[in-house]
């Protein structure tokens, strides 16, 4: 019949995908990372720094915001969440009425930078205002210093960690206007502020890059000594959060723990953001 | 109407038809032609000796004693570099506190480029990651990246009214009369020779897996993971969409409730993509856990769910346009309606039901939204076909979005991403000529 013969042709096709493949070392365990986009380099990296070690696992990293990693940890859907903030008290009570224990590992330090595009001449001004500008208070950079240019404010999210963050260390709870722009992600923030001569972002360390300008907060450059040190005022640790702390010996506990080791902590150097061990 | 009239009125109508394809046939020109441009350059482009260098490390691939002549050479039009910078180094360690206030940042951003160029200097520790263990591994990076060498890039504030206007200056203007002033030179000179660049064509880039977070290999497992999401969403959709169109069609007669269903389906297919997503994660994935997270099997039902509308319909149209005469030949006949569907109606339906497909396929395999909750990750190994039950893949039509926003290097790896898009085109292009060809096979039998 007509109907088999098609069938079976796609069944072939199917089954080409599987001829073809070439060296793929079929993995059996895995590991599961879900969550912040601000620990998605780290992750990444992480993840195929490992599987080039271990043939035998095969580890999938997902961004998609640290409330999404929160949920997909909660739900059991995921072994690690990356978060960019610590977990919410409703977000632990959910994760223990389903008998999980989130534990939490600090795997780098991050500061959030603010950012605006090269061509801006503003250097630097005070938490208090970038408050302001956030809040609504200053929308023209020539109150800052600047041209007479209505000021482009972009965020994250309201599911990023980075947003909570800022919204903790800089808003202190005061409501973001209304006219903020939200984006998805750090990258899509740093776009935005490359194409927009008139924009203010915030991104993790580790996304700054010399297409975008970094401005001092309170006459504090943001770089590694400053935030490691504590002097650059809004910095924040990186996490990976866990149910319960794994079982030792297995993939995720060396997964884990990669950030301890010299070159975990390389690693983290390489992509920008700061090793929980320098002081 | 008088006939002059009605021949204008064709005329025009004519033009108008004519017009119309002339403006997608441009509109498509436009839209391919830097498609395929742009993508062709993650296939084909001019790579360095460091591309070389890292294929041979890292893959073993190439011939070793040539990648070691070329080291040898391009390390021997590198020296001169490195010994002016040793010098000025020296020259900065001699020179006190004023000196290296004056130079040490501009020498260590200077320095900075140098290793992103040319990969590690000498004397440093080899890096973990495999970006920072090569220089610029394609010349078309390495350029930029000698540009910015070259030329400081500065911001003229000077007009309060406006933003700064950018403004180029030569990079050696800051280092006047020190010993590493004549690098500037020699790499204008001699940067061909550091880098002997050399045109090529990395057709592996389909078949290799990524290393470093996109930043070298190619995208096998994003190619697989939207080959198996494709497919598994028609294994799904095809067998159930056929059969309630045979039911609609055949059985259901025309009761108030089967045209309430009807409605329903096609509305269906106009519900957002992404609310199929979410019901994806909400249904599949949280409340009837077929697989332990996001997994190419949850993917491919939701995109099945997805394209089911498509197919129901289309199906449905075909089944009805089989002239009622070749149902009544095989009833007369002593047929029962079985044996009619199955032997007469399905077949002379087979054509319209296949175009279904064809249009569907296309849909599955570049999707994006449905496949971000239950199926799509960023990075993960190439699956084989048993793992799809229960794991997640990598797909084209989602990476590339993951390369356009999220990824922390976006403008180092975008010829990734436009190969990308390339292969998610021709992808889309192949299974449909595929599928056509098939119809057209059957159809030819079905007449002949």
């Amino acid at each position: 019949m007509k109907g088999s013969k098609l069938i079976a042709m796609i069944s072939v096709f199917a089954l080409v995908g599987l001829v073809v493949a070439p060296g793929s070392a079929v993995a059996e365990e895995r590991i599961i990372i879900d969550g912040s986009t601000t620990v998605g380099p780290i992750a990444k990296a992480f993840a195929e720094y490992y599987m080039s070690k271990n043939k035998d696992v095969n580890i999938t990293v997902s961004e998609s915001g640290s409330g999404n990693g929160a949920k997909s940890l909660i739900n059991g859907m995921c072994h690690v969440a990356d978060m960019s903030r610590f977990m919410k008290d409703k977000e632990f009570a959910a994760a223990v009425k389903k008998g999980r224990t989130p534990v939490a590992h600090v795997v780098a330090i991050d500061g959030i930078v603010m950012v605006v595009h090269p061509s801006n001449p503003v250097k630097g001004f005070t938490v208090a205002q970038v408050r302001d500008i956030y809040m609504g208070r200053i929308t023209n950079w020539k109150d800052l210093g600047g041209p007479n240019v209505e000021i482009v404010m972009i965020s994250r999210d309201t599911n990023s960690g980075t947003y909570e963050t800022f919204e903790k260390l800089v808003m202190k709870k005061k409501k973001i206007y209304e006219k903020a722009e939200y984006v998805g992600s750090n990258g899509a923030i740093r776009q935005r502020v490359q194409s927009t001569p008139a924009s203010i972002g915030y991104i993790g360390l580790g996304f700054v890059d010399r297409s975008v300008k970094a401005l001092e907060i309170d006459g504090i450059v943001p770089d590694m000594n400053t935030i490691s040190s504590g002097i650059y005022p809004i910095a924040r640790p990186l996490f990976m959060f866990t149910d319960g702390y794994p079982k030792l010996g297995t993939h995720l506990h060396r997964f884990i723990t990669l950030h301890l080791s010299p070159r975990g902590q390389e690693i983290i150097e390489e992509i920008g953001f700061i090793p929980v061990t320098r002081y | 109407m008088e006939l002059k009239t009605r021949r204008m009125l064709d005329r025009s109508f004519t033009t108008i038809g004519v017009f119309a394809i002339v403006l997608m046939a441009v509109s498509l020109v436009i839209l391919l032609q830097p498609i395929v441009w742009r993508g062709a350059g993650a296939f084909i482009f001019r790579e360095t000796v460091e591309n070389r260098k890292l294929n041979l490390e890292l893959l073993g691939r190439g011939s070793r004693a040539k990648v070691e002549i070329e080291i040898t050479e391009t390390e021997a039009a590198r020296k001169p570099v490195y010994d002016m910078m040793a010098a000025f180094e020296a020259e900065m360690e001699e020179g006190g506190s004023a000196f290296r206030k004056q130079y040490g940042r501009e020498y260590s951003e200077l320095r900075d480029m140098l290793s992103e160029l040319l990969g590690p200097l000498p004397g440093e520790k080899n890096p973990v990651l495999i970006r920072a263990q090569y220089g610029r591994t394609r010349w078309d990076r390495a350029q930029v990246k000698f540009h910015q060498i070259r030329y400081v890039e500065k911001y003229d504030y000077s007009d309060p009214d406006r933003m700064g206007v950018k403004i180029e200056k030569p990079r050696s203007a800051l280092f006047e009369s020190t010993s590493i002033e004549p690098l500037f030179g020699y790499l204008e000179e001699n940067i061909e020779q550091m880098m002997l660049p050399k045109l090529t064509f990395y057709w592996r880039f389909l078949f290799d897996r990524s290393f470093d977070a996109h930043f070298f290999g190619g995208i096998w497992p994003e190619v697989l993971g939207t080959f198996y999401l494709a497919l598994g969403a028609m294994l799904f959709a095809v067998p159930l969409g056929i059969v309630t169109a045979i039911y609609l069609a055949e059985y259901a007669g025309e009761s108030r409730f089967v045209s309430l269903l009807r409605t329903c389906i096609s509305s269906l297919a106009g519900v957002p993509s992404i609310v199929f997503g979410l019901f994806g994660l909400a249904f599949f994935i949280n409340t009837m856990k077929i697989s332990n997270g996001k997994s190419v099997l949850a993917g491919s039902l939701t995109l099945a769910f997805l394209v089911l509308p498509t197919v129901i319909r289309a199906s449905e149209e075909a089944i009805l346009a089989v002239p009622r005469t070749y149902k009544e030949a095989a009833m007369s006949l002593g047929a029962g309606k079985w044996h009619t569907i199955i032997s007469v109606i399905l077949p002379a339906a087979l054509t319209g039901i296949l175009t279904s497909i064809i249009i569907s396929l296309g849909r599955a395999a570049g999707e994006t939204a449905p496949i971000i909750f239950t199926a799509a990750v960023s990075v993960g190994r190439p699956l084989a076909i048993w793992q799809t039950l229960s794991q997640p893949s990598p797909a084209l039509s989602w990476n590339i979005y993951n390369l356009a926003t999220e990824h922390e290097a976006v403008d180092e790896i975008r010829h990734v991403q436009y190969g990308m898009v390339l292969t998610l085109v021709a992808m889309v292009l192949l299974l449909n000529l595929t599928a056509i060809i098939i119809r057209a096979r059957i159809s030819k039998k079905l007449r002949g």
